[in-house]
C-alpha cells in the first residue's frame, strides 16, 4: 500500500500549539524566579494566544475546528475499542480531542485567575486585579498557585499520551505538530493551508481582547 | 539538583515574604552563592514579620470592603501590625542583603542609608498608631483614609529599599 505525505495541521494551529509550550513554561520560570514584570506580561500574551486558538477552532481549517473533532462518547468509547480508522479522520481523533479541550480550558482558568491575582501593596498584580475585592484577590492568588499542578498534572498526561502512542502505538504524533504533515493512503485528502485573511480576522480578534485586559478592560475599571 | 535539596531550597523559597501575597517559591540563588553556609535565622524571621504584616492589613482592607466593618477587629489588626513594625529595624543585620547571596529582596542600600531607612521604618510605626486610633474612634472614612496613608508608607519604603521585581 502506497502513502504520501498529506498536510493534517495548519501553521496557525501548530504555531499555537508551541507557542503554549513555551509560554506555559516561561509563566513557570517566571514566577519561580519572581520575574514579576515577565509573568504579567507574558501572561497576557498567553491568554491572546489562547483566545486566538479558540477563534480559530470557529473560523479555521478544517482540522482546527472544534465542531469537526469534538465528539460525544459514543464516538470515544467506539474509538477506544479500535472501531476508528486514522485516515478516513485525520486530525484529532475523540479521545485526543478530549485532550484539546481540557489543555486549553485549564490554560484559560489558569490566565483567568491570574489576571485578578496579587495584592496592589505587595508586588505585581494582574491587570483586572482592581475589579476583586482584597480577600477575593488573595484567594484568587493562592489559587493560582495551587491550580498550576493542575495545569501540570494535564500536561503530564498529554506528554505520556504521546508516549503511549510513540513507543506502543508507534505512531509518531510530534513530527506532525512540527511539520503539520504525515503519512497517509493516496486516497486520504489533505487539508488546504490556513487562509490569511481568517488569520488575520483571528490574530486581531485574539490581539484586541488580550491588549483591552492588559490595560485594565477599558472603560469598566 | 536531587530531589531532597529541592525539597529543601523549596522550604526555604516558600518563605519568601515580600511576595508572600504573589507566592514565593522564588528561584534557586542561594544554591549558588551562599548555599555552603545556612540562611541566617533573621531572614526567616523577618520574612514572616512582614507576612504577618501583609495578611493583617488584608484583613483590616477586608473589613473596609465588608460594607460593615468590625471597627474592634480592624483595632486588633493595627495594632497588631503596629507592634510588628516596630520590630522592623531591629531585622536587618548587616549580610542580610540580597547581595549576601540570600534569598532575600532586601537591598544593599538599607544598610548603605541607614538613616533614610529608619525614617522610612518609622513613618510606619507612625502611620499604623495613626490607624489604631483611627479604628478606636469608629470613624469609616477617617479608617479608609488612614489605611491608605499607611499603605503609603509601605510602598514608599519597598521603593528604595526592596528589589522590585515587577
Amino acid at each position: 500500500m502506497t502513502t504520501r505525505p498529506v498536510k493534517v495541521w495548519d501553521l496557525p494551529v501548530r504555531l499555537s500549539h508551541w507557542s503554549f509550550v513555551g509560554l506555559v513554561f516561561a509563566m513557570w520560570y517566571t514566577s519561580e524566579n519572581s520575574l514579576w514584570w515577565w509573568h504579567t506580561r507574558l501572561g497576557v500574551v498567553l491568554l491572546g494566544v489562547l483566545i486566538f486558538r479558540i477563534v480559530w477552532g470557529i473560523i479555521g481549517t478544517r482540522t482546527a475546528r472544534f465542531a469537526n473533532f469534538v465528539r460525544g462518547p459514543s464516538h470515544i468509547i467506539a474509538y477506544l475499542r479500535g472501531q476508528h480508522s486514522k485516515d478516513a479522520n485525520i486530525g484529532h481523533n475523540p479521545l485526543g480531542a478530549l485532550a484539546v479541550i481540557a489543555l486549553l480550558s485549564v490554560m484559560l482558568v489558569q490566565v483567568g485567575m491570574g489576571l485578578f491575582a496579587g495584592d496592589p501593596y505587595d508586588g505585581a498584580t494582574g491587570p483586572l486585579n482592581g475589579f476583586v475585592g482584597v480577600l477575593t484577590a488573595d484567594m484568587l492568588t493562592e489559587w493560582h498557585e495551587i491550580f498550576f499542578y493542575v495545569v501540570l498534572g494535564m500536561i503530564g498526561l498529554h506528554i505520556t499520551a504521546i508516549g503511549v502512542y510513540a513507543f506502543i502505538r508507534m505512531d509518531d504524533i510530534v513530527g506532525p505538530m512540527v511539520t503539520g504533515k504525515r503519512e497517509a493512503q493516496e486516497s486520504v485528502e489533505g487539508i488546504a493551508s490556513a487562509d490569511w485573511g481568517r488569520v488575520a480576522i483571528a490574530f486581531v480578534v485574539a490581539a484586541g481582547i488580550a491588549l483591552w485586559v492588559w490595560f485594565g478592560a477599558p472603560p469598566l475599571s | 539538583m536531587n530531589r531532597f535539596h529541592t525539597v529543601r531550597l523549596s522550604a526555604i523559597t516558600a518563605s519568601l515574604v515580600l511576595l508572600a501575597a504573589c507566592g514565593g517559591e522564588a528561584g534557586t540563588e542561594p544554591e549558588e552563592t551562599a548555599a555552603a553556609e545556612a540562611e541566617p535565622a533573621v531572614i526567616e524571621e523577618r520574612q514572616e514579620n512582614y507576612e504577618a504584616i501583609g495578611d493583617a492589613f488584608k484583613a483590616i482592607r477586608g473589613q473596609m470592603e465588608s460594607g460593615e466593618p468590625d471597627f474592634a477587629e480592624i483595632e486588633a489588626q493595627a495594632t497588631d501590625i503596629n507592634a510588628r513594625a516596630q520590630r522592623i529595624t531591629g531585622y536587618f543585620p548587616s549580610g542580610t542583603s540580597v547581595d549576601a547571596g540570600y534569598d532575600t529582596e532586601a537591598l544593599m542600600t538599607i544598610w548603605e542609608e541607614p538613616a533614610e531607612f529608619e525614617t522610612a521604618a518609622q513613618n510606619f510605626v507612625d502611620a499604623s498608631a495613626a490607624l489604631v486610633t483611627a479604628a478606636a474612634s469608629g470613624d469609616a472614612a477617617a479608617v479608609g483614609e488612614q489605611a491608605k496613608e499607611m499603605g503609603g508608607t509601605c510602598k514608599a519604603c519597598h521603593d528604595k529599599f526592596r528589589l522590585d521585581t515587577d
